[in-house]
């Protein structure tokens, strides 16, 4: 009972508009179907309960986004792609503005699904004369989540230059693992040094297991190109500290995390054994 | 044929007694959004959920993340080498393959969901959609999630990214 106590409370806290400023605009239906909607409080989003007041609230104002929007959360949560996609298109129909963003974050965060949410995020990109603002989770600015899905879809120098104009802003907002992805952009071309430069700025800002991970891939990508046998050596020693530093802090549970899906460019235990057991191997021969 | 066109509206009435659920609102959902109830046509009778069907919970209530048995990358590899299927044009969405894992580990009442890439209903070519269905079925032993010391029946789900019938990615 506890647990299901703490599901309602916990899942159906999403912002609840401001039911007022529809009645003072004059928009009855409007202002009728939020006040409806306040009636979702204390159901959980998966409940029949939930979605029947969705119903009625949609049968009193078929344009209120934010009602398709509520509805369609438990649909993303439990991987229900086609009827998620329906109610979103419609909110995003009656809101573009603020829905695009949210529905191309949810399209890359669960779905993997790179084009659709550049589609989103660049149209609202142009829709806006400000800025695009965050994802749903708080951990990421959008125009991190469109460079990530560039870089997914092999542009990768597109992507590095939309996180560096982003963390260049005066008054710009520092994601979670904003400096991870960039490093592993620049580890993915080839550029190990700034690769390098950005890990260590991300431990900065939080230190985890996939820092040193990829940390651990630069020092051994440098040690196979140099000329220098010594620094070769220097850098695979690196490399191997790295990777059992990556082991050491991934079993203390500092990793990247997300309660529904894994994140981009996590890693996981066996591919950090995996480079240490090829390291090793290398060393021992 | 008179005759019968002047029963007809008595033999659909007749027919829809006996077969025409005719859903009120209270049945337009079922407990939670994503359930799945039992299909005799479908479902091994011997799998149930041990805590009965009003405590199975979803994967993420316990905010562990997705869990696998020996971590995503020993199930991406199990799909690897078991998924055989050759390029076909066309083949392009996601397959979502919904279960319950019961609290002994075990999985059972499979669904399958299937949309193209614009996320609108579509079939796949069967081999593809048998192959998913018959690989992860094979997985007999998945993650035991505990609530404090008891051990819980949840929902998971599998989804494939799919391009021209290969795989692209494994969600969640």
């Amino acid at each position: 009972m506890l647990l299901f106590t703490f599901l309602m409370s916990a899942l159906t806290a999403h912002s609840q508009p401001n039911c007022l400023v529809f009645k003072e605009q004059g928009q009855m239906k409007r202002y009728q179907a939020c006040e409806k909607s306040k009636a979702l409080k204390g159901h959980y989003q998966f409940s029949r309960e939930f979605q029947e007041i969705l119903d009625e609230v949609l049968e009193i104002d078929s344009t209120f986004a934010y009602a398709y929007r509520a509805k369609s959360v438990a649909y993303l949560k439990s991987g229900d792609f086609i009827q998620w996609k329906k109610l979103m298109d419609q909110a995003v129909k009656y809101d573009p503005q603020g829905m695009l963003g949210y529905r191309g974050w949810c399209r890359y965060q669960f779905f993997r699904d790179y084009s659709g949410a550049i589609a989103d995020l660049e149209q609202l990109t142009r829709l806006v004369n400000h800025d695009i603002g965050y994802s749903v989770t708080g951990e990421y600015h959008l125009k991190v989540a469109l460079a990530i899905c560039y870089g997914a879809l092999g542009e990768q120098r597109k992507a590095i230059e939309l996180i560096t104009e982003h963390l260049k802003k005066e008054k710009h907002f520092i994601g979670l693992y904003d400096y991870l992805h960039l490093a592993v952009l620049h580890l993915e071309l080839g550029e190990y040094n700034a690769s390098i430069q950005a890990l260590k700025k991300q431990i900065g800002e939080f230190d985890l297991a996939e820092v040193h991970y990829y940390l651990g891939l630069n020092y051994r990508q440098l040690s196979r190109i140099r000329a220098d046998q010594e620094k070769a050596r220097q850098e695979k020693e690196l490399a191997l500290n790295e990777f059992l530093r990556a082991r050491d802090l991934y079993e203390k549970g500092n990793r990247m995390r997300d309660g529904y899906s894994h994140p981009m460019h996590k890693i996981f235990l066996a591919e950090i054994e995996n480079e240490i057991t090829l390291l090793t191997v290398q060393e021992d021969g | 044929m008179a005759r019968i066109l002047l029963l007809s509206p008595i033999l659909i009435s007749l027919f829809c007694l006996i077969g025409c659920k005719e859903l009120n609102p209270s049945e337009k959902y079922l407990r939670w959004v994503g359930d799945i109830e039992f299909n005799p046509a479908l479902d091994d009778p011997e799998f149930y959920p041990c805590n009965g069907e009003e405590q199975v919970l979803q994967y993420f209530n316990l905010e562990a993340g997705p869990q696998f048995p020996g971590e995503k990358p020993a199930l991406e590899q199990l799909f690897k080498s078991q998924y055989v299927v050759d390029s076909i044009a066309g083949q392009s969405g996601w397959i979502r393959l919904r279960f319950m894992v019961n609290c002994k580990g075990k999985a059972g009442r499979f669904r399958l969901l299937e949309a193209n890439s614009s996320m609108v209903a579509f079939q796949f070519d069967s081999s593809i959609s048998e192959q998913l269905m018959s690989i992860t079925k094979s997985i007999k032993e998945w993650p035991i999630l505990y609530r404090g010391q008891k051990a819980i029946d949840y929902y998971f789900y599998l989804t494939f990214k799919l391009k021209d019938a290969q795989i692209q990615e494994i969600l969640p």
